[in-house]
C-alpha cells in the first residue's frame, strides 16, 4: 500500500512552487488581474512552464513529453492553484490530452512535441456546439489551436479558423472568451468518441479539482498565519475558539479533497480499458474528487476574507484573488451538485 | 501510488476469509439478530467464538509472536479489521484490552505483567474494562478525583481504592478493570495519578449497566468502596499514570478507517433500499444529501489508505489522529442524520410499511449520538487539531 506522492512527484511539485515564489508571486498575479485589457500570458511564466516540463507531463516520450501520469500532473495543478498562477496551462496540456486520446498517428506527430514545449498555445471546449459557440473557453483568445466537441465528436481548429469574443469575468486570473466558428471547419480526431469525451471530462474534471485544492490548503495556511500574529483584545485572534474549531474543520475538509484528488488521478491513470473508457470506480472517483474540492475551496476562500477581517475585503488583500478562482473553478467542469447527482446516479441509481 | 496488498497480505485474507466462513452461522449474520439475544447471552456466545478464533491464530495479527500474536504486517491488521465486517461477524467483547492495553503492556509493562496480562487477554479468559472517565472528569480527564490510599510497604503494599467511574464499556461482564486513580494525596491535575490494574471479583468493587438513550446497555458505572489492588499491579511508574494514559490512548491509531468504511458504505446502501422501499430515492434533495455523505465516506477511505502508507513508511502519525476521529465520527452522524430526512414523517416509527422493520438502523441512529462523544469529543478533536496540527497559539 503505498497511497501518497513519491520523492520524485514531491519535488516536481516544489519546483514549480519555488519558481513561482521566487519569479512569479502573488504581486506578479496582481499585475494581470489590474491588467484586465492585457491577454493575462506573461512571458516569463509560459516560457517557464515549457521549459520546465510542465506542459510535457503527459505527452508521451515519443512526442517529446514526459509520459508521466495524472498523478505528476495535478501535483502541478495544485501548485499552480496554490500560487492563483495565470496562463493556459491547462488548456494546452487538456488540448494535448484529447490529441494524444483521439489523435491520428500524424496529429499526434504534428501537434504533441509542439504543445508539449509550449511553441503553441491549446485550448479545449467540451461544452457547447457548432451552432451556438463554444462559451467562457479559458485562454481561446489566445490559443494557437484548439479542440472543441461537438456533435460528430472532436474537431481540431486552427486560430485562424474561429473567431473569439472576450468575456469579462470577476476572475482576474484567467482570461475567458466565448469561441465561434469564422473561416474553416478545421480537422476531426478520427478517435473523438463517446468514451474519448467522457474521458477528458473526467481528467479536466481533475485537473480543475487539483487547482482547488490547491487553492484552498494555500488560502488556509496564510490565514493560519495571519491569525497567529494578529491581536485583538490583547492576544492573538487564532487563540479563540470558535476560530480554531473553524479552522480545524477547515484543515480536515482540504486534507480530504486533497486525498479525493489524488485518487481520482490515481483511478484515471490505473483504470479499466487503457485509459479511455472511463470505468464506474474511476467515475465515481471524479465526482468525489470535484465536488469535495469546489466545496472546500468555496469555504476555505470564504472564512480567508472573514478570518482577515476588514482587511480580508478590500482590493489590496490577495484573499479575493483564491476567493474569485475558487468561484470560477468551482462551477467549472460540472458543479459540486452536479457531480452530487452523479455520485447519487452510481450508488442509488 | 500503489493500492494494493502484497502477495502474503492476500493469501492471509483468503486464509482468514475461508476460516470465517466455516464458523459464522449464518444466523449470526441476520440483521438484529445480536440485538435480540439478552445481553449475558450474546455476551458470552462472541466471547467464546473470539476465544476460538484466537486459538485458530486469527488474533493479534500485528502483535510478536512472542506474546501470541501472528507478527504480520499492518496491511494484514487493515485487512482482518476489514474482512471480520465483510463477514459480519461478531464484535470482539475484550475491544479496551485488544486495542489499548495489550500494546501498553508490551510497550512498558514488566515481564510478569506481559506474561500474565497479554494471553489470557487474547484468549478472552480476562475481560478488561478501562476506568478513565469520572462524573466529574470526562473531556477534563485530569479532573479525575478516584482515590487510592497507600497501605502497608514496599512490594507487599495495598492501595485502598475509593471513587467511582462511568461509562465504562462491559462494565458488568468485566473481570479487571484498568484504572486511573489518583495515588498521591493532595496531587492536583496530571501529577500523581496512578494506573492500577484492579480485580474486579472483589466485594469493593459494584458495577451497574448505565440504560442510554437507545435503550441498550453497552456502557457501565463501576463503584470503588475500599477496593483493594496490590501496589505491584501499577501499570508503568506508580504516579506516572497520565503518561501511561497517553501512551496507552495513542494505540488508537491505525488503519481502522478502512474497516469503518466498509462498515458504514454497507449502513449506506441500507438507507438506500429503505428509501427505494419508501418510494424516495429519486427525490433530488434526498439524493443530494445521501451523495454528500457518500463522499465523505469516499473520502474516509483514502484517508484510511493515507493513514496505512504512513504507518508501513514508520512515521509518527502524532495528532493527525484527531483527524481520522472527526472525519469517521462525523460522517457517521451525519449518514444517520440523511436516515431521519429520508424516513421524513415516518422518522421514528418501527414499521413504516409492513415487512420494513427499522429497529436495528434505529438503534444505530441513536448509536450514532454517542460516537462524536467518546474518545474525545470532537470539540476536544478540533482543539488538538488547531493547537497541534495547524500551531494557532493556545
Amino acid at each position: 500500500m503505498f497511497f501518497a506522492l513519491t520523492d520524485d512527484q514531491r519535488d516536481f511539485g516544489a519546483a514549480v512552487r519555488d519558481f513561482l515564489a521566487g519569479k512569479f508571486d502573488t504581486e506578479a498575479v496582481r499585475a494581470v488581474v489590474e491588467d484586465p485589457d492585457g491577454d493575462g500570458l506573461p512571458a516569463t511564466l509560459w516560457q517557464a512552464m515549457g521549459e520546465q516540463g510542465w506542459l510535457a507531463a503527459l505527452v508521451p516520450e515519443e512526442y517529446d513529453g514526459l509520459g508521466l501520469g495524472l498523478v505528476e500532473a495535478q501535483v502541478i495543478a495544485r501548485e499552480l492553484g496554490a500560487g492563483v498562477a495565470p496562463g493556459p496551462w491547462r488548456g494546452t496540456v487538456l488540448a494535448a490530452e484529447a490529441i494524444r486520446l483521439a489523435g491520428s498517428k500524424s496529429q499526434q506527430q504534428q501537434w504533441l512535441p509542439k504543445l508539449a514545449a509550449g511553441e503553441v498555445v491549446g485550448a479545449l471546449a467540451l461544452r457547447g456546439s457548432t451552432e451556438d459557440g463554444w462559451p467562457a473557453v479559458e485562454y481561446a483568445g489566445s490559443a494557437d489551436l484548439l479542440v472543441v466537441a461537438d456533435a460528430f465528436g472532436l474537431r481540431l481548429l486552427r486560430a485562424d479558423e474561429v473567431s473569439t469574443r472576450r468575456l469579462d469575468s470577476f476572475d482576474g486570473t484567467t482570461r475567458l472568451a466565448t469561441v465561434t466558428l469564422a473561416d474553416g471547419v478545421g480537422e476531426p480526431l478520427p478517435g473523438g468518441s463517446v468514451e474519448v469525451h467522457a474521458q477528458l471530462a473526467a481528467r479536466a474534471a481533475v485537473l480543475i479539482a487539483a487547482d482547488l485544492v490547491g487553492g484552498a490548503r494555500e488560502a488556509l495556511t496564510r490565514t493560519v498565519a495571519y491569525d497567529r500574529e494578529r491581536k485583538q483584545f490583547g492576544v492573538p485572534v487564532g487563540s479563540f475558539q470558535a476560530i480554531k474549531h473553524s479552522m480545524a474543520d477547515l484543515h480536515v475538509g482540504v486534507t480530504m479533497a486533497e486525498h479525493a484528488v489524488l485518487y481520482a488521478a490515481h483511478a484515471l491513470d490505473t483504470g479499466a480499458g487503457g485509459g479511455t473508457t472511463l470505468d464506474d470506480a474511476a467515475a465515481l472517483a471524479v465526482a468525489v474528487a470535484k465536488s469535495k474540492a469546489s466545496d472546500a475551496a468555496q469555504l476555505v476562500t470564504g472564512a480567508m476574507i472573514q478570518y482577515h477581517g476588514g482587511i480580508g475585503y478590500t482590493w489590496e488583500h490577495e484573499a479575493h484573488f483564491f476567493y474569485k478562482r475558487a468561484k470560477r473553478l468551482a462551477g467549472t467542469a460540472g458543479t459540486a451538485a452536479e457531480h452530487r447527482e452523479r455520485i447519487a446516479a452510481l450508488t442509488i441509481g | 501510488m500503489d493500492l494494493t496488498y502484497t502477495a502474503d497480505e492476500e493469501r492471509f485474507r483468503d486464509e482468514l476469509r475461508g476460516w470465517l466462513r466455516a464458523h459464522i452461522p449464518e444466523e449470526w449474520t441476520k440483521p438484529g439478530f445480536w440485538g435480540s439475544l439478552p445481553s449475558t447471552e450474546s455476551f458470552e456466545l462472541r466471547r467464546d467464538w473470539e476465544r476460538d478464533k484466537a486459538l485458530a491464530g486469527f488474533a493479534g495479527i500485528q502483535w510478536p509472536t512472542e506474546y501470541g500474536g501472528r507478527g504480520g504486517t499492518p496491511g494484514m491488521k487493515a485487512i482482518y479489521d476489514e474482512e471480520m465486517v465483510l463477514a459480519r461477524a461478531p464484535q470482539t467483547v475484550n475491544a479496551l484490552g485488544l486495542t489499548f492495553l495489550a500494546p501498553t503492556v508490551m510497550a512498558i509493562g514488566t515481564d510478569a505483567q506481559r506474561k500474565e496480562i497479554i494471553g489470557p487477554l487474547l484468549r478472552n479468559e480476562v475481560i478488561w474494562c478501562q476506568g478513565f472517565s469520572e462524573p466529574g472528569a470526562g473531556s477534563d480527564l485530569a479532573a479525575l478525583s478516584t482515590k487510592g490510599v497507600r497501605d502497608g510497604d514496599g512490594d507487599d503494599a495495598d492501595f485502598v481504592v475509593n471513587g467511582q467511574k462511568v461509562w465504562t464499556t462491559n462494565a458488568v461482564h468485566g473481570d479487571k478493570i484498568f484504572t486511573m486513580v489518583r495515588t498521591e494525596p493532595g496531587s492536583e491535575k496530571h501529577r500523581g495519578i496512578s494506573m492500577l490494574l484492579i480485580d474486579m471479583h472483589q466485594p469493593g468493587v459494584e458495577a451497574r449497566p448505565l440504560k442510554q438513550m437507545s435503550g441498550a446497555s453497552e456502557f457501565g458505572e463501576v463503584f470503588f468502596t475500599d477496593a483493594r489492588v496490590s501496589a505491584a499491579e501499577c501499570l508503568g511508574e506508580l504516579g506516572d499514570g497520565w503518561r501511561t494514559a497517553m501512551l496507552l490512548l495513542s494505540f488508537e491509531r491505525g488503519a481502522s478507517g478502512m474497516s469503518q468504511y466498509t462498515e458504514f458504505r454497507r449502513q449506506y446502501d441500507e438507507i438506500v433500499a429503505v428509501a427505494r422501499a419508501l418510494g424516495r430515492d429519486q427525490d433530488p434533495v434526498l439524493r443530494d444529501k445521501l451523495a454528500r455523505v457518500l463522499a465523505e465516506l469516499e473520502c474516509l477511505r483514502y484517508h484510511a489508505m493515507y493513514v496505512l502508507t504512513q504507518v508501513e513508511q514508520g512515521r509518527d502519525l502524532g495528532f493527525e489522529a484527531s483527524m481520522t476521529k472527526l472525519q469517521w465520527s462525523e460522517t457517521f452522524q451525519d449518514l444517520w442524520e440523511v436516515f431521519d430526512d429520508v424516513l421524513g414523517p415516518d422518522a421514528t416509527l418501527r414499521e413504516p410499511v409492513p415487512g420494513l422493520d427499522l429497529a436495528a438502523m434505529h438503534a444505530q441512529a441513536m448509536w450514532s449520538r454517542s460516537v462524536t462523544i467518546w474518545g474525545g469529543s470532537s470539540q476536544v478533536q478540533r482543539t488538538i487539531v488547531a493547537e497541534r496540527v495547524l500551531g494557532l497559539p493556545r
